[in-house]
């Protein structure tokens, strides 16, 4: 390969190189440390590789981490120690009980259960195919879930007609109802996805606030309940199906149920290891940590020898728990250098002339700037970066940290527009039954039916818990 | 002969394997036909590899298969190859990491070699990669046809094909079975090539043969008629019929105008120029941006080009 082939293929790290050793160079702006300057300067080159993705993802990790300690920001030891916490054990954990309960086959039983119950109509399946995935991928993440998922999407398609041209539509609201109902739902509990974690982490590193398994599902958890009906009823009238009646397709998933027999004895121990875990979530994990917590789970797992080591090893994405690791690195470091502050000083001064202040406008308009972010890179990055800026915002402007925490997390969730920006919807494309132009026509409602609600229950609900 | 053909599962797409079957069968040319799955990015590898595992275990087939066997299906009705007669299911059939490729290898009812290639990646390379490691003579990319907006979107993957490949391209747009043949003349050696070519093909399917010569001036209304003579001359010496025209105007403008949507159109890669030996010309490159008819660029095989031309 020449050598100007590999600049152009690796152009973004020149370019973030370059831009870094420019703001190394400039004098440092009024409000910020020498240091500081340095932390900021490592920030924006680790935001522009986080976008342009010049190197895999847990790449830019490791880069965070080596500039991290090349450049003076902390010891080696005190990176290293920024990088594993218990937030990030809980992500590990986490990852792991999903691939022991993915690995027990539920999902052909899930399938049926859910068309026993919802019947033949399409309306009423997507209805059911919503509920159940955000239900599943409020406990065990909304990747597990989708990929689970997805063969009872492309089933009840094939079976209802062999010719994909035939079901275009159906296909779209078949798959995308598994995919959003799985995307609305990460949030519902802090194990619903790794971003929360993040969250955690900031509040207990930055700010002292512990925030517990329960206590967050009471506060989160609402929302998915109200977006759950909202985004069946959206997607049924953006993609009206060609057909609407799936009797054939259940009657052929009943007969290949059939044939799996009963649940085996190691099935119903996997569940029962969960549920305990989950409870364990939610009554004893403010004394010994949720990422404790979620090893003692997976210590279980493999003591019954529900779960090898080799399928945690083959199917937990490692690189997913580097990625948070030098998130909530980066975002450490932002706050102990004054980097965090500066930013939020800049950008309240910014948005002072449109008379956005505190309260709920402010938390619009990060709600906002936090839909952006995530549609152009992946959710952990987003509120691994933004967090520690939005909630000193919310410190500086009198805010509360949790509802500022709270719609961070929550609105890098609305990533419907995009592909690329949500596992779940990069999963349902590689199917290869959507085009990209599938998402944006759906997502754009529901993208601002979900700001909507957000502002609804920002304003109601949490006033009402005293947020 | 080797002809590649490239499926995305569109109606298209194949109308164009139609075509390329009948082309194969009765010239008795080996076949591949290629679909490209997007690439997977790195984040959400080990998810989609379980959504992959648990589509196995639902017995149903990996995302583009099923267009793969479409084009069994349609190369079966042109003749070109035989319904198996095992009834294992298709998926096991194809076998993994053939030259980088998923791949199912049946063979034609007269010994030809006809395979189908699942490939991942960036579409544009992995078809010019096919290419290259199959050796074809022949790449047929698919286009839709000019209608409303999507002239505008759509066709950049059979332009970009057309533009950097090795070997001669169709792009078969609007095409259907009783198209006949226009070759296009300018007097240079590689459109002397590209009707001989064209000619053959046209024998074999049994079309009408036109030649066309566009002159680009009233002046040089001589020059043109002698050069379709010669060309007749070439092909009278084959054996093949042909009629021919000459007009007169901007040659790709004439040459649409002629073919509208029922010819197909056979030129040369580059004009007469020999400076833009490695890029269309602008003839031919307008005739496939504005024609509504199927276009066959004439190339002589060259070596093994670098495909970093290409941004990843």
């Amino acid at each position: 390969m020449s050598f100007a082939s590999w600049l152009k293929k690796r152009k973004w790290i020149v370019i973030g190189l370059l831009v870094g050793a420019i703001l190394l160079s400039i004098p440092v702006p009024a409000g910020l440390t020498p240091i500081g300057m340095k932390a900021l300067a490592l920030v924006i080159v680790a935001f522009i590789f986080f976008i342009t993705e010049p190197i895999p993802l847990p790449g830019v990790a490791l880069f965070i981490a080596v500039s991290e300690a090349l450049l003076g920001l902390a010891k080696p030891t005190a990176v290293a120690q920024s990088f594993m916490s218990d937030s990030v054990f809980f992500i590990m954990g986490s990852l792991m009980i999903a691939t022991a309960l993915v690995k027990q086959n539920l999902d052909k039983r899930i399938a049926l259960a859910i068309v026993r119950v919802t019947g033949p109509c399409v309306d009423r399946i997507m209805l059911g195919l919503v509920s159940v995935s955000a239900l599943l991928a409020s406990f065990i993440g909304e990747h597990t879930v989708s990929a689970m998922m997805l063969p009872v999407g492309v089933s009840l398609i094939r079976f209802t007609s062999t010719d994909q041209r035939k079901v275009k539509n159906l296909s779209i609201v078949i798959l995308l109802s598994i995919a959003y109902g799985a995307m609305i739902a990460g949030i519902g509990t802090p194990s619903g996805g790794a971003r929360n974690a993040i969250m955690l982490a900031y509040w207990r590193e930055l700010f002292d606030i512990e925030m517990g398994y329960f206590s967050w599902m009471k506060i989160a958890y609402p929302i998915i309940l109200l977006e759950i009906p909202f985004i069946t009823y959206f997607l049924y009238r953006s993609f009206t199906p060609e057909v609407k009646d799936l009797s054939p397709a259940i009657e052929s998933m009943r007969l290949q149920v059939q044939e799996e027999g009963r649940m085996t004895q190691q099935s119903w121990t996997t569940i029962g290891i969960f549920l305990v875990t989950v409870l364990m979530w939610m009554t004893i994990s403010d004394k010994i940590g949720l990422g404790i917590t979620a090893l003692i789970g997976v210590l279980l797992f493999l003591v019954a020898g529900v779960v090898r080591w080799e399928d945690l090893n083959n199917n937990v994405s490692w690189g997913t728990i580097l990625i948070y690791g030098g998130a909530i690195s980066l975002g450490i470091m932002m706050k102990r250098t004054g980097v965090a502050e500066w930013l939020s000083l800049s950008l309240l001064e910014w948005l002072e002339p449109t008379g956005i202040k505190s309260g709920i406008p402010l938390l619009a308009a990060m709600s906002v700037i936090t839909i952006v972010f995530a549609s152009i890179m992946t959710s952990g990055p987003t509120v691994g970066l933004l967090g520690p800026i939005t909630l000193n915002v919310a410190s500086l402007s009198g805010t509360s940290l949790m509802a500022a925490g709270f719609v961070t997390v929550i609105s890098s969730s609305f990533v419907y527009l995009t592909a690329v920006a949500s596992p779940a919807c990069n999963i349902m494309y590689g199917s290869g039954y959507l085009k990209r132009s599938d998402f944006v026509k759906a997502g754009w409602k529901l993208t601002l039916i979900s700001f909507l609600l957000l502002l609804l229950i920002c304003g109601g609900y949490w006033s009402l818990l005293g947020l | 002969m080797k002809v590649l053909m490239c499926t995305d599962g569109e109606e298209y797409a194949e109308a164009a394997i139609q075509f390329g079957g009948r082309l194969a069968k009765e010239m008795n040319a080996d076949v591949g036909v290629v679909h490209v799955r997007p690439p997977i990015a790195p984040s959400t590898r080990v998810q989609l590899m379980t959504a992959r595992k648990k589509l196995g275990e639902w017995d149903l087939d990996l995302p583009g298969v099923d267009y793969l066997a479409r084009a069994n299906k349609i190369l079966t009705k042109v003749g070109l190859t035989k319904v198996r007669a095992s009834k294992g299911r298709r998926s096991h059939t194809f076998r993994k990491g053939v030259d980088g490729a998923t791949e199912l290898q049946l063979e034609g009812i007269h010994g030809e070699n006809v395979r189908f290639r699942l490939r991942e990646g960036n579409v544009v390379d992995e078809i010019l990669e096919e290419a290259n490691r199959g050796n074809y003579d022949l790449i047929i990319v698919s286009s839709r046809g000019h209608k409303g907006l999507s002239r505008y979107f759509v066709g950049s993957t059979a332009l970009r094909v057309a533009d950097l490949a090795a070997c001669s391209v169709l792009i078969a747009k609007n095409i259907r079975e009783d198209d006949n043949f226009l070759l296009c003349t300018d007097g240079s050696p590689l459109a002397e090539k590209a009707e001989i070519k064209g000619a053959e093909m046209a024998r074999a399917l049994g079309a009408k043969v036109t030649i066309l010569s566009v002159a680009e001036e009233e002046t040089g209304r001589k020059g043109a008629v002698r050069m379709a003579r010669r060309a007749e001359m070439i092909l009278g010496q084959m054996g093949i019929e042909a009629t021919q025209k000459v007009r007169v105007g901007r040659p790709s403008e004439e040459i649409i105008d002629e073919a509208l949507d029922h010819d197909i159109v056979v030129m040369g890669a580059s004009g007469s120029s020999t400076v833009k030996k490695f890029f269309l010309g602008s003839v031919p490159l307008k005739v496939i941006e504005y024609g509504e008819c199927p276009v066959l660029i004439f190339r002589e095989k060259r070596g093994k080009i670098s495909l970093d031309i290409n941004t990843a």
